[in-house]
């Protein structure tokens, strides 16, 4: 089974969650972790994983390159760049690699052959390692200014699909990146379930409602956790939702103070503060996990 | 002129830096803020206003029309996404979702309206006025796209279009070429961290593209009585940046947060913290 975990929004908690639910997971369950937020990965880090056994580059970013020896300063590339990423600098015209999504339209109209060239660029390294807790754990990370083109994810989850044929692993459990984008969608694709983690607060709403339908896409059934529940008492948005779109609320964490400082100490919350209000809920989430959705 | 508020990792306070900067800012410059977090924008809503002024980003489509096609397979051959795929005998197919628009197919087609314009809605614009003197500008991608860029671009060139004094950009969480376009002819990069080892992680990723682009950056640091601080002004150092504001944990914060009631408005004492933050950088940006 394929779970993904995903919020929309960043900053509510899903990685929090994520990590506790795989720790409360793990021993029942053969289970391989995918942090697929290849812009800010962080599961790494709250498993404690200090070295990757297998680390792989993935070349597939291109970008343009402009040679300005040759180059007759006509401008047209810079006129049909479709992202406006080709500026004058100094006199000469020059793509800016970290905007470039390398589709190679500058070179096409560029009425002097050779001036410019694309050029394959490294967009991020996917890696693997065994945590500390027994479970493997694949993660990524973008390089900086790179097409976030969702690639990386795939070869993520292809990745662990591999190791679980391998080591007869039953269940892959992926952490999404914040928003609604092709590294959110690449996570999504081919998801059995989906966990959607959000706050009572307008803003979660709203971007929790955003990825809900890029779920609906994919017909995949979705359950809810609401994180610090207990923040905006008067706040029923998420509920109201919920209830509409017929969306089961497996959990409603407080807020605690617990889960900050169990990011801190880099490690999942149930483990460094099993009695904590967070991790009480953590655990009934859990239970319901295993009963509702892994059953 | 232009500034930015970025910040690696999502939900550490990027917005509520954003929208409360753009307030205080008011006093010295004639502004606009463009909430690029075209995947989740939510500057709107920390405002307290809804969205309007609404419109359409299209993106070109290639269409075929079969009729007039050779089936010489060079717009397959030339698109970078691989989003048209050729049956055995040449006839081209389009994957939308792959599609970047970015029209080589159109220019390597050698046959005149063989490659007709489709058009494909990718999300939208506003420009809606605040109570607050400065317009907003949004963009928001639409469920189910894949490419925030088109709209990211879109965005930016409306919010320019005002021809203000200064231009805010809040921009998406990361470091991708996303992130890089919004920041794009930045004067100043504001970075808004957490101390923790996450936050940390992730400063060290946007003050490295900061370096790459050449752009000035300060770091703001919310929620600085969690976790260590000393961690962030070594990060800090390396990159010759430079902490010039820290946020407590706030419940007042998280209230006006809720609420879509700025803080800045009120006579709290986080109202001071912004207000200081942008007479600095009205002072560097003279």
């Amino acid at each position: 089974m394929q779970i993904a975990i995903a919020s929309g929004k960043g900053g509510v908690g899903k990685s929090s969650v994520a990590a506790s639910l795989i720790y409360l997971l793990k021993d029942e369950y053969s289970l391989i972790a995918v942090d697929a937020d290849a812009d800010a990965p962080n599961l790494d880090l709250l498993f404690g994983v200090e070295r990757w056994e297998e680390e792989k580059e993935l070349i597939g970013a291109k970008v343009a390159r402009i040679n300005t020896s040759t180059c007759i300063r006509c401008g047209i590339c810079a006129e049909r760049c479709p992202y406006d990423c080709i500026k004058i600098v100094d006199g000469n015209y020059v793509v800016n690699e970290l905007t470039c999504e390398g589709c190679g339209v500058c070179k096409l109209v560029c009425p002097v052959e050779g001036v410019i060239t694309l050029e394959e660029v490294r967009s991020g390294i996917v890696r693997k390692t065994t945590t500390k807790y027994g479970f493997p754990l694949i993660s990524a990370q973008l390089d900086v200014g790179r097409p976030n083109s969702g690639k990386l994810v795939t070869e993520e989850k292809e990745w662990a699909k591999r190791i679980m044929k391998e080591k007869g692993i039953e269940h892959m459990i992926v952490d999404s990146a914040a928003g609604i984008g092709c590294q959110v969608i690449a996570s999504l694709g081919g998801a059995d379930v989906a966990i959607l983690v959000a706050e009572p607060t307008p803003a979660s709403l709203s971007d929790v409602k955003r990825v809900y339908k890029v779920v609906q896409h994919f017909r995949e059934p979705a359950y809810l956790i609401i994180n610090k529940a207990d923040l905006n008492p008067g706040f029923k948005g998420l509920y109201e939702f919920a209830e509409e779109e017929g969306i089961p609320i497996i959990g409603e964490i407080p807020y605690d103070r617990a889960l900050p400082k169990s990011m801190v100490m880099l490690k999942p919350v149930v483990e460094v503060f099993p009695d904590s209000k967070a991790s009480i809920v953590l655990k009934e989430i859990a239970e319901v996990v295993k009963e509702e959705i892994l059953k | 002129m232009q500034i930015a508020v970025s910040g690696g990792k999502g939900g550490t306070g990027k917005s509520t830096v954003a929208i409360n900067l753009a307030i205080a800012l008011r006093e010295y410059f004639d502004l606009a803020l463009a909430d690029l977090d075209v995947e989740a924008p939510n500057d709107h809503i920390l405002l307290g206003v809804e969205l309007q002024n609404e419109e359409p980003v299209h993106m070109f489509m290639p269409r075929f029309d079969y009729s007039k096609c050779i089936k010489c397979r060079k717009c397959a051959e030339v698109c970078e996404e691989n989003a048209i795929i050729t049956m055995r005998d040449g006839t081209p197919f389009l994957m939308p979702t792959l599609c970047s628009g970015c029209r080589a197919c159109e220019i390597v087609c050698p046959v005149t309206g063989a490659i007709l314009g489709g058009e494909k809605l990718m999300g939208h614009t506003y420009l809606t006025e605040t109570p607050y003197g400065s317009p907003l500008v949004t963009g928001k991608l639409l469920e189910g796209e894949e490419r925030a860029m088109p709209i990211v671009t879109a965005a930016k060139k409306r919010a320019k279009t005002l021809n203000k004094e200064l231009l805010l950009v809040d921009t998406a969480a990361g470091t991708s070429n996303t992130v890089s376009k919004a920041l794009e002819d930045s004067k100043l990069l504001i970075a808004v961290t957490e101390p923790t080892p996450l936050g940390l992680h992730d400063l060290t990723l946007i003050l490295e593209l900061a370096k790459l682009m050449g752009i000035e950056a300060w770091v703001v640091v919310n929620r600085a009585d969690i976790g260590e601080k000393k961690r962030v002004e070594e990060i800090v150092q390396k990159y010759n940046a430079e902490i010039i504001g820290e946020i407590p944990y706030s419940e007042a914060i998280i209230q006006s947060y809720v609420k879509g009631e700025p803080i800045i408005l009120t006579d709290k004492k986080e109202a001071k913290i912004f207000k200081g933050l942008a007479e600095r950088v009205a002072s560097y940006l003279g």
